[in-house]
This record gives structure tokens, C-alpha cells and sequence, in this order.
């Protein structure tokens, strides 16, 4: 479609800044609180945004957690971020498992398992990118499992957006994010409602 | 009656409602403790602001060349980049695409934008069905009413009133639980999700060296929005445009921050086009839809210009004691409270002048704005760019030109308190009160005998 | 004021000239107006050494906003202060031997406590007065709801304003409201009487001028 607009736009636009305005110096004041210890901040915050952040020494025990976790879901569909880990481990009964080479996770997916690119500490937030099972993976069933590692831990935002540049994420994947909790709203008289379309429940497992 | 004669009528319905302003009160309170306990959260709340500010600042002075940048980006990737100087041509863009493409069913996340433009009416027109998935669109959706605040758009209702509507409206409800009535919107905007062929959602960022659209939601909806429809429109002002993805690193906490007090928004979402080769899920489709409508004659006006960077956060609203009283319908506008009065003149005219004089110049606005827009003074620009457009009314000209006059002479200024005096007595003896848009809310002023001035004179002081 | 001033041994002139420093009609948009009255007002005291002035709103238009009236900022602004300001900053003095035995609750004025900074110092000089408790209401910080015109053109939203700040002085069980804006204290005082509220307003300066009687 053509769109005689845009010429038009930027001509009044870069007219309009032939005037500049005086220029911004802010100083330089250190604008965040130091983070600490990684691992101990990253706990905390999980506690603060309802993420059950849960550590394990080995992959033994991150198993466990595991299918403790898909024991206690209904029988039904678990979609899963196709990796040997999950393979190996998986056991098919009760739920049915659907692996992201096979498709998009379904609209009647219990739970999902997928892996995150990193860990923020200092807002307890996960960094997805499309790769972590789809778009879908990460938002579209009710509990979202998430396998991690100790040392996909970063401090800060700033930290995780300069990883997220560094290794290509936004150039190769169509939808980069920050996840930090579960869906939540407070459009009802200001009152916090966990579970609004998003998970109602976020677990990491976070390895050593 | 035209938008200030009607303003005058619905504020002061408001004014005197005071259930309403027992609920706005309730929510201020709520949101004054979380913003101020989230703020304890940065070294240096005020450093913040300033950061943010200048990367704003730094976008709006580069506005032509980081647009540029974007729009690149957004086509390599395979999305479509349609610039709008209007309303009327975004409105045509988006429903000739979704005529073209068949499109039955839209969900839509939140944009303000979307509301200036009023796309749903012209969607409607088309036979399309627009479900609103942010909870607080959804409600005021589902009453047919506009949004109450640009951040909590249901504020003014309460749990009752929420679950009368979803009883009348929806399967399932029997009780006013927050928890329940959540569960509910749940169920029934999810299928609507999982069957719109197109999702429509604003930006809060549009990211220029990552061509980037950045979408932050609490709910999930936003990124339902733009995952599971084939096609993803964004529908996004001009001014957006950020220079970097490090960028985020403040205004994302800072927007958070001053919008509910969270450190960071549950889902901080970054769209850079459809799906690609490799990617199982997503749109097949990309479109960003830039709107200027008034916004580069704003970038003309260098006085003002900063009020571009407002990020729509909404912490201006919540600190305006005018807003507290009278709430965001009495407004009438996209935009409410503080920079809602500030930018509607430069965008729909001198009809909204009125919104710049609703304001005591209390300057609070300004002391929260995260990006330091001066607000309560590009009030007063606004009032005298009132002035000089010839705007006001005949008596206001005149009364300020006799009271130039006065205020020339000493002597006629003191000549005239006491003729005032003199006059409120005869006029209290005789039953008329020339004060009256005083009195009707104020007991007549108890004037002192004598002045001070005349006190001076006689050696008394 | 003058009584107070005279106390700690100022020398008080009172140009009898005076009228309005403009600020009615460069509120209302009407700068031209406001800048001719602004003009005289500056020449009125062109010859004073210190201007102290009863009302943050009027030493507010002098200081924050003669510079973009007249483009730039001159030497002579800075003469001008607003009364709290010009005891705690230039004289230096906290307590003035007053006495005022009762509840007293502060209202803090926009124009004060936003563009000039006035928070603490009338905190401060309230409390070396004998006898004064002094309390904190809720909210002490909000706009009283006068802003000039607006108290005339929006006269509901105005008054409701004032009600709110009188509900938040009602909870501290203040017998008396203080500010240092004669504006703010005019509006409120006659928004009280007209809901028959036993609360009073007085000005600061009233309160530092109260002596104890012997």
C-alpha cells in the first residue's frame, strides 16, 4: 500500500527540529541499589513476585521436583521445550506429553516445561525469547515449569537486555521478553487476583 | 452544550458525589503506599527520573532518525510499517486489512492510541467483533462506557458492580469475589483469544537500534494478543520511539515504578516482526501502524515540546486533587487528568481549552512526572496560548483590562478595596451579592475595619 | 508580620504604592497584562534592599516566574521572600517569644512548598511557640482547592477540595489551621464557616505576632 503519509510526516518532523532543544546532561547518580549475592537476591525476589523459585544440587533432583510438581496436576496434556534432559526423564503416564518439534503448545495444555536464557536477580525475572518453546510456551497454560541453571543467573535488566544483544536474541527470534511472576491484575478495586490469562503458576528450578 | 459547558455541568455532579470520591480516595490511598514503597527500591528515585527524561528527551530531538532506524528494522524482518497523519487514515489502514483478510473476531490489548482514534466503531462497521482482553477494558467494554483512568480503567466501580455486570453477561459468576470474577473473565476472553484472526495492541516503546515493539502487561493478555492471532497490528504513536534496548533498563522499572509501584511489569514483551522460518507459533503477519495526529505540530512548538515524552504511566492523574474530586469520565477525553489537559488542546483544539483552566497549578503533577515534564507550567502556556488565540470570553478579556487599570494606580487600588467593602455591605443590606460565584460556596469574607494600609498611615503598626 | 519583623529589630518601610504583583492575570493566561502590572510592581520596590512579603504565592510569581515574564533572571528577584523563609533563611531566627496555647495543625501552600521549597521552616518557628502543639494532618501536602480563578470558574471542584482538607484537619483534632498564603487560609476559612465547622484558620504570622498576656 502506498503511503504518501510518511514523506509527509518526517518533512514536518525534521522541520520541526531544524529548532533544537537545549540539551539534557543528567549527572551521573548510581540509580539502583546494589544487587548482592545473585542467588540470595533472586530468591528473595521470587518470595516478592509469587515465582516458586526452588534450588537443586543435580539433575537427580531437579527430576524429582519435577514430576513431584506434574503429580500433582490433573492427568492432561504437558507441553515440553524438546530437550534430552526432559527425553530421558519424562515418564508418558499420566499426562500426555507434547514436545515443541512438533508443534505449537495446545490451547488445553495443563502445564508447560520449557528453559529460560537467563535469570535476573535483582526483579526475579526470567529472559524468553520464541526459542523457549514458541511464544506459547510461556504464557498459554495455567502452571509454567521452568528448568534453569545457577549459572544463567545476571544481576540486573540492564545486564540481561546486553546478553540478550550479545548472543543475537533479537535478531533471531521474533519475540524476546521479561518475565517476572505470574499473570496477575488489580482491576478490581486495586486487589491482587493471581492467575488473570497467563500462568496462575510459575515454578524455576534452578540448578547448581 | 459544548465540551467546557459540559465539563462544568459532570464535575460538579462528581464534586458532590461523595461515594465517589470515597472509592477514588480508597484506590489514591492504595496506589500512594505501593508507588511510594517501590521507590525505595532505586538509590536515587530522582536520578531515575532524570534518566529517563533525557533518553526521552534524546528521542524526541532525533524523532526523524530513530523512526527511520525502526521502521528498517520492522521491514527486514518481514512486518509492514504504515505512517498515519490522522485518525482517519490509521482508522482505514487497519479496516481495509481486516476486510481484506477476512478478519471476523479482533482481541485487543490495551492502547490509548486505539481509543483516540476510535478504531472499534469503525472495526464494528465492519461487522467485526472487538473483544477487549485488559479486565479493566473488558468491564468498561462490557457497560459501554469509556476508560476511568489510563492505567486502571474500572476504577470507579466496585466488586458488586463488577459482579452484577458478569452475572448479566457472563457464565458461572454467583458472588462478588475478586478471585471468581477474574476466573471468569478468563474463561470467556481466552476462547476469544484462541479463535480472533487479528490482535491489536499499543506500544509502550517502539524500539529503534532493535526494531523492536515493546508491550508490558500484568494480565498476559498482551502477549495472547500477539501470539495466537495470524495477524498482529500495533497501533502506536509517533513519539514512542526510543533510541536503545539498553534503554529499558530504566523506563521499564521507572514506568512500572510510577504506574503501580511494581519493580518491573509482570510480562516486559519485545515483538519484532511475524514468526520467522524457524519459529513453531506466532502471527504470519507484522504491522505497525505510526500515528501523528497533532503530535509533530507539538514537536513544533519547542516550549512544549517535552510534553512528548510523557510514557503514559498515569501517576499524574493519581496525584491531581482535581482528578481525586471529580474522576476521569467528567473529562470527556482519551486523556485525562494532568497531561490530559495539557496535550488535548494540541491535539483536538482550542474546544478543550477549558481542561487547562480545571486546575488550581497546584504543581504535584510535576513533582511525580517520571520523565519530568513540567506539567502544571505548560498549563499556564496553555491558558496564555489561550489568550492569544482570542479564545476567551468577551467578560474575561474585559474584567482583566479594568483590572490592569486598577492595578496601575496606588491610589486607585486602595480607593477600590474600599469601595469593594462599601459595596459587599450595601449589597448585604439589600439582599444582593455581588459575590455570588464566591458565596455560593464560601461564607462572605469577614473584612477587617480597617486595612493594613490604612493602619501604616496612622502610625498604628 | 510587621509587628514580628519589627521584633527581631528590622528596619520596615511600607511603599504605600503597591498594588498587585501581577499574578491574577498571568494565571488566567493574560501575560501582557500581567507584565505591565509586574513592571510597575518592580519599580515600586526598585529601591528596597529586602522584600518580605505575607503569601508564597506572591514571592512565587516574583522569583519563579518574573524571569520568563521578562525573560531572564535579574539580580533584584532575589530580594524578595516570602515571610517563613526570609526568618529561618536571612534572619536566622527560630523563635520569636511568641505564645499561642492551643491545637494548631499546618496546611502546606502549593506555590510555597512546591517553587520555593517551604516545608520545614514554618514547622520550625511554630514550634518554639509557647503553649502551641503542634499536629499533622493527613494529606497536609494536598491543594486546598483556592488556585485563584478556578476557585471562581470551578467553584464544586474548589470547594470539595477544601471539604477534603477539612476532614483531614478534623481527624487531628486541631483547633486552629495555619499556612503562610493569605489565599489558601481566605478560601478554607470560608469554606468552614459556610459547612459551620468549629475549625479556625490563622495566618503564621498571627500566631508568631501572639504575645502572652501577663
Amino acid at each position: 500500500m502506498s503511503n504518501p503519509s510518511r514523506g509527509r510526516i518526517l518533512g514536518r518532523i525534521s522541520t520541526a527540529l531544524q529548532q533544537k532543544s537545549p540539551p539534557m546532561s543528567p549527572q551521573a547518580r548510581p540509580i539502583f541499589a546494589p544487587v548482592g549475592d545473585l542467588k540470595e537476591r533472586f530468591e528473595v525476589e521470587c518470595k516478592n513476585n509469587l515465582t516458586e523459585c526452588l534450588f537443586t544440587r543435580n539433575a537427580g533432583e531437579t527430576q524429582a521436583h519435577l514430576l513431584a510438581i506434574l503429580a500433582s496436576l490433573d492427568p492432561g496434556i504437558v507441553f515440553a521445550e524438546d530437550m534430552p534432559f526432559l527425553r530421558d526423564r519424562l515418564p508418558y503416564a499420566p499426562h500426555t506429553l507434547q514436545w515443541s518439534s512438533e508443534g505449537a503448545a495446545p490451547e488445553s495444555a495443563q502445564a508447560t516445561i520449557t528453559r529460560v536464557k537467563a535469570l535476573v536477580a535483582a526483579t526475579g525475572s526470567l529472559l524468553v525469547t520464541s526459542s523457549c518453546g514458541g511464544r506459547r510456551g510461556t504464557i498459554v497454560a495455567p502452571v509454567h515449569i521452568v528448568l534453569a541453571n545457577e549459572s544463567q543467573l545476571v544481576p540486573d535488566i540492564e545486564s540481561a537486555l546486553a546478553l540478550a544483544e550479545a548472543k543475537g536474541m533479537t535478531t533471531k527470534n521474533s519475540y524476546v521478553g521479561l518475565i517476572t511472576g505470574c499473570s496477575r491484575t488489580a482491576d478490581i478495586e486495586k486487589l491482587l487476583v493471581i492467575g488473570a490469562h497467563g500462568p496462575k503458576r510459575l515454578v524455576v528450578l534452578v540448578e547448581s | 452544550m459544548n465540551a467546557a459547558a459540559e465539563f462544568l455541568r459532570r464535575s460538579a455532579e462528581k464534586a458532590a458525589d461523595l461515594t465517589h470520591r470515597q472509592i477514588i480516595r480508597r484506590n489514591m490511598e492504595t496506589y500512594d503506599v505501593a508507588a511510594a514503597r517501590g521507590r525505595t527500591r532505586f538509590a536515587d528515585w530522582d536520578a531515575a527520573r532524570e534518566r529517563c527524561a533525557a533518553i526521552k528527551h534524546e528521542a524526541i530531538e532525533n524523532l526523524d532518525a530513530l523512526l527511520i532506524q525502526f521502521e528498517e528494522k520492522v521491514l527486514s524482518r518481514g512486518g509492514h510499517v504504515f505512517w498515519a497523519e490522522n485518525s482517519a487514515e490509521a482508522r482505514e489502514y487497519i479496516a481495509k486489512l481486516a476486510g481484506d483478510r477476512g478478519v471476523k473476531r479482533v482481541v485487543k490489548s490495551k492502547s490509548m492510541v486505539t481509543e483516540e482514534i476510535h478504531l472499534t466503531p469503525a472495526l464494528e462497521a465492519l461487522g467485526c467483533e472487538v473483544v477487549e482482553t485488559d479486565l479493566g477494558e473488558y468491564i468498561v467494554q462490557l457497560r459501554n462506557e469509556p476508560p476511568y483512568h489510563i492505567v486502571t480503567p474500572a476504577m470507579h466501580l466496585s466488586r458488586v458492580q463488577i459482579g452484577e455486570l458478569f452475572r448479566e453477561k457472563l457464565e458461572g459468576v454467583t458472588s462478588d469475589e475478586p478471585a471468581e470474577l477474574v476466573a471468569a473473565a478468563r474463561r470467556k476472553l481466552r476462547a476469544a483469544f484462541f479463535s480472533a484472526e487479528m490482535g491489536i495492541s499499543g506500544a509502550n516503546f517502539l524500539v529503534a537500534d532493535a526494531g523492536m515493539v515493546a508491550i508490558s502487561t500484568n494480565e498476559g493478555n498482551g502477549r495472547l494478543c500477539t501470539t495466537l492471532p495470524r495477524i498482529h497490528v500495533v497501533v502506536t504513536g509517533i513519539e514512542k520511539v526510543i533510541p536503545r534496548l539498553r534503554d529499558l533498563a530504566y523506563l521499564w522499572p521507572v514506568l512500572a515504578t510510577a504506574g503501580t509501584g511494581q519493580p518491573i511489569t509482570t510480562y516486559s514483551t519485545l515483538i519484532g516482526g511475524p514468526r520467522t522460518a524457524g519459529e513453531i507459533d506466532g502471527p504470519e503477519e507484522f504491522h505497525v501502524v505510526l500515528v501523528d495526529n497533532g503530535r509533530s505540530e507539538l514537536l513544533a512548538d519547542v516550549e512544549q515540546r517535552e510534553v512528548l515524552r510523557c510514557i503514559r504511566c498515569g501517576a499524574c492523574l493519581n496525584a491531581c486533587p482535581v482528578y481525586k474530586q471529580v474522576g476521569g469520565h467528567t473529562y470527556a477525553t482519551t486523556y485525562q487528568g494532568p497531561i490530559g489537559s495539557v496535550l488535548t488542546p494540541h491535539l483536538r483544539g482550542h474546544d478543550f481549552d477549558h481542561l487547562s483552566y480545571a486546575s488550581s497549578l497546584c504543581g504535584n503533577c510535576t513533582s511525580v512526572c517520571p520523565v519530568k515534564i513540567d506539567l502544571h507550567h505548560h498549563l499556564l502556556h496553555n491558558r496564555r496560548n489561550s489568550v492569544q488565540a482570542d479564545q476567551r470570553p468577551p467578560s474575561e478579556r474585559l474584567g482583566f483590562r479594568m483590572w490592569r487599570w486598577m492595578m496601575m494606580s496606588g491610589s486607585r487600588f486602595s480607593q477600590l478595596a474600599k469601595l469593594g467593602k462599601f459595596g459587599a455591605r450595601v449589597g448585604k443590606a439589600i439582599g444582593i451579592d455581588p459575590l455570588k460565584p464566591w458565596t455560593s460556596y464560601h461564607a462572605a469574607p469577614e473584612l477587617p475595619r480597617r486595612s493594613f494600609r490604612d493602619l501604616w498611615k496612622d502610625g498604628h503598626v | 508580620m510587621a509587628r514580628v519583623l519589627r521584633r527581631i529589630g528590622c528596619e520596615l518601610s511600607f511603599p504605600e504604592d503597591q498594588t498587585c504583583c501581577g499574578q491574577p492575570a498571568f494565571n488566567s493566561g493574560y501575560w501582557d497584562d500581567a507584565r505591565a502590572v509586574a513592571q510597575r510592581f518592580l519599580r515600586v520596590f526598585e529601591k528596597a534592599e529586602c522584600v518580605v512579603g505575607p503569601s508564597g504565592s506572591c514571592i512565587t510569581m516574583v522569583r519563579k516566574f518574573y524571569p520568563g515574564l521578562f525573560c531572564g533572571v535579574l539580580p533584584t528577584y532575589s530580594k524578595f521572600y516570602e515571610f517563613s523563609e526570609f526568618l529561618t533563611s536571612v534572619a536566622k531566627v527560630e523563635d520569636l517569644g511568641a505564645s499561642f496555647p492551643h491545637k494548631v495543625t499546618v496546611h502546606d501552600s502549593c506555590h510555597a512548598l512546591r517553587e520555593l521549597g517551604i516545608k520545614e521552616g514554618p514547622r520550625k518557628l511554630l514550634r518554639n511557640v509557647k503553649g502551641l502543639e503542634l499536629l499533622e494532618m493527613p494529606h497536609a501536602e494536598e491543594c486546598c482547592g483556592f488556585g485563584g480563578t478556578f476557585a471562581v470558574k470551578f467553584g464544586m471542584i474548589s470547594s470539595a477540595m477544601a471539604d477534603t482538607k477539612l476532614q483531614n484537619a478534623v481527624t487531628t483534632s486541631a483547633e486552629f489551621v495555619t499556612s503562610i498564603d493569605p489565599s489558601c487560609l481566605m478560601h478554607l476559612d470560608g469554606v468552614f464557616r459556610k459547612k459551620q465547622s468549629p475549625l479556625k484558620t490563622i495566618h503564621l504570622a498571627s500566631i508568631l505576632a501572639s504575645e502572652a498576656t501577663q
